[in-house]
């Protein structure tokens, strides 16, 4: 049972980034983090599985094509209007149509799981979110039993965590 | 895949022994024997009186292996207008390693004056109202200036991109200041000239061989191509070089050759778009004038498959193949890609040309092949210095970018 929830700050992802996979040596896996900007070598230490959110946008994408694919097909064949001698089902302008449905179908689809998976619109901030870690520092929240942390503290402060606070856990 | 944070670490931790010559006296040697080869067969293809097959094949490759060095100086001018630090300094040696054969390509452009009557339909049969535009003399004197500028301004970027401020502008992976003010210069100049003058060698070396047809957007559509090509050769040359570098030179880096990848990718789907989007304004206005052209090419044999293996070779593939990051990082799978990109762009610019000037029957023998051989061997010798650079670069074991994906 985790009861206490350890918050770091730090100036660099790098260190960040060695912080996490030194704790993950450890066996610790409780981890969460804030950061100011996007960080691949954040993303890449903490090792989550990808998102499923590609999965939505590839049905999207390929829900557009059949939706481009049916309009095209179906409003030609119930207004039979012969252009300039062309084929009635002519493929390049239907290109167009369903690439532009896939564009939009797909981008609608992803952006919805995006938000889904990243539990957004989040009204309350996370427990341990401090100011700074939206200006210019990197935070590292590790929950764990009280008997780990010093343990936990004595990893953080060798990968250059700035501050090590020790909190009471509150629910997340 | 070593792309963790600790295992970019200990690879960064081990530095490459450095490489000072990858390409020499047997390089040079094999290349000159092509040239030899390549030379022969096009004096005998004329004795012979074979001279419109000559012509054909010497024109193709002097588009295609012009457009590879000159679309690969361009690339190191964009890396620089893109801030890349992606692969340190070596990406952009890379791109500069091809560049004297843009003299080449300069005189042998004048070599087609000589075959000025077998390559040019409007010089036989004169069209009035183009007189003005396409007659020799002016051809000769716009196609000569604006290859000679774009030489001299390639020269100019190169001196300028291998200088030591330039260099470690490129190596400095902590701060974000701009290059160095002579680059910022030069080099949106250098790709605002390539535009210009690439656009017009495809208006008089390929589209005036069909003197009525037209196509505004043929230009961009050549030039786009043609750096592609360059980025696929640049791709192709990373894969090569990899092994013989030894261990830790910079193309064993899986994040460098995932941007390589991601370079072939990108620019192979804007060729395909560029391609589509001059089809589709053609198959609307369905004006005789203008769709012979893709007829000749696409509903007629013997070109049709031949152009459907351009899309193949230079889209399909490379869309379908390097989708997947993985793909983009195993050398054996990127090299193939470019290496038959690169076989499809050769072919593109071969199915742009020679249907406007043999219809019925594709000229391809011992000849052309032969004569290709010969460019082949003139682009490689030429290269020599520049693969040496490369390799003193990618071995240099100096910092590059954010190794981390």
């Amino acid at each position: 049972m985790s009861t206490i929830a350890i918050i770091s700050a730090f100036a660099d992802d790098t260190d960040c980034a060695h912080a996490i996979h030194a704790l993950r040596d450890a066996q610790i896996r409780d981890l969460n983090t804030f950061a100011p900007i996007p960080s691949h070598r954040i993303e890449h230490a903490l090792g989550r599985s990808r998102s499923p959110t590609r999965w939505f946008s590839l049905t999207g994408g390929i829900s557009g094509v059949l939706t481009g694919l049916a309009v095209t097909i179906g409003t030609t064949y119930e207004w039979r209007l012969n252009a300039g001698g062309k084929p009635l089902v002519s493929w390049p302008p239907f290109i167009i149509i369903c690439f532009e449905l896939m564009v939009l179908l797909g981008g609608i689809f992803g952006f919805t799981a995006f938000f889904l998976f990243s539990g957004l619109p989040a009204t309350v901030a996370a427990s341990g979110y401090d100011r700074r870690f939206g200006e210019d520092r990197f935070g590292l929240v590790v929950r764990c039993d009280e008997a780990d942390a010093a343990r936990i503290e004595s990893i953080l402060k060798e990968s250059n965590a700035e501050a090590v606070v020790r909190e009471e856990d509150t629910p997340r | 895949m070593s792309t963790t944070l600790s295992a970019v670490r200990r690879d960064s931790s081990s530095t490459p022994r450095p490489v000072e010559s990858v390409a020499g006296t047997t390089m040079q040697l094999v290349a000159g024997a092509m040239i030899a080869l390549g030379a022969i067969a096009f004096v005998i293809a004329l004795l012979r009186d074979d001279a419109a097959t000559a012509w054909e094949a010497y024109l193709v490759n002097l588009l295609f292996f012009l457009g590879v060095a000159q679309g690969a100086v361009v690339a190191s001018a964009s890396f620089y207008l893109t801030q890349a630090k992606w692969g340190g300094s070596t990406p952009y040696r890379l791109g500069e390693a091809f560049a004297p054969f843009l003299w080449v390509g300069f005189f042998l452009f004048f070599g087609l004056y000589f075959g000025r009557a077998a390559i040019f339909p409007w010089v036989k049969h004169p069209i009035a109202q183009k007189a003005a535009w396409l007659n020799i003399p002016f051809l000769f004197a716009r196609d000569g200036i604006g290859l000679g500028v774009m030489a001299l301004a390639s020269r100019a970027f190169i001196r300028i991109s291998r200088r030591n401020d330039a260099r470690a502008w490129t190596v400095a992976t902590d701060d974000i200041e701009l290059p160095p003010h002579s680059i910022r210069v030069i080099a949106p100049l250098l790709g605002v000239l390539y535009a210009v003058v690439y656009t017009l060698i495809a208006f008089d070396l390929v589209m005036s061989l069909a003197p009525v047809w037209r196509s505004t957007l043929f230009g961009w559509f050549f030039f786009a191509g043609a750096f592609w090509s360059a980025l696929a050769t640049m791709a192709l040359t990373a894969v090569l070089l990899r092994k013989r570098l030894g261990a830790n030179n910079l193309f064993t880096n899986p994040v460098v050759m995932h941007d390589f990848g991601k370079l072939v990718f990108a620019f192979s789907v804007f060729w395909v778009y560029l391609l589509f989007a001059q089809y589709i304004v053609i198959w609307y206005g369905d004006l005789p004038v203008e769709t012979f052209f893709i007829v000749q090419r696409v509903h007629h044999m013997p070109w049709s498959p031949l152009s459907v293996a351009c899309v193949v070779l230079i889209w399909a593939i490379p869309f379908c193949v390097l989708m997947s990051v993985r793909a983009k990082q195993t050398p054996s799978v990127l090299g193939s890609v470019a290496a038959l990109g690169l076989v499809g762009m050769w072919l593109e610019r071969y199915v742009l040309v020679v249907p406007s000037l043999s219809l019925d029957a594709i000229p391809f023998g011992p000849t052309q092949f032969l004569i290709t051989i010969g460019f082949l061997g003139a682009f490689l010798i030429s290269a020599v210095p520049g693969l040496n650079r490369v390799a003193q670069a990618a071995t240099s074991g100096e910092p590059a970018g954010d190794l981390v994906e």
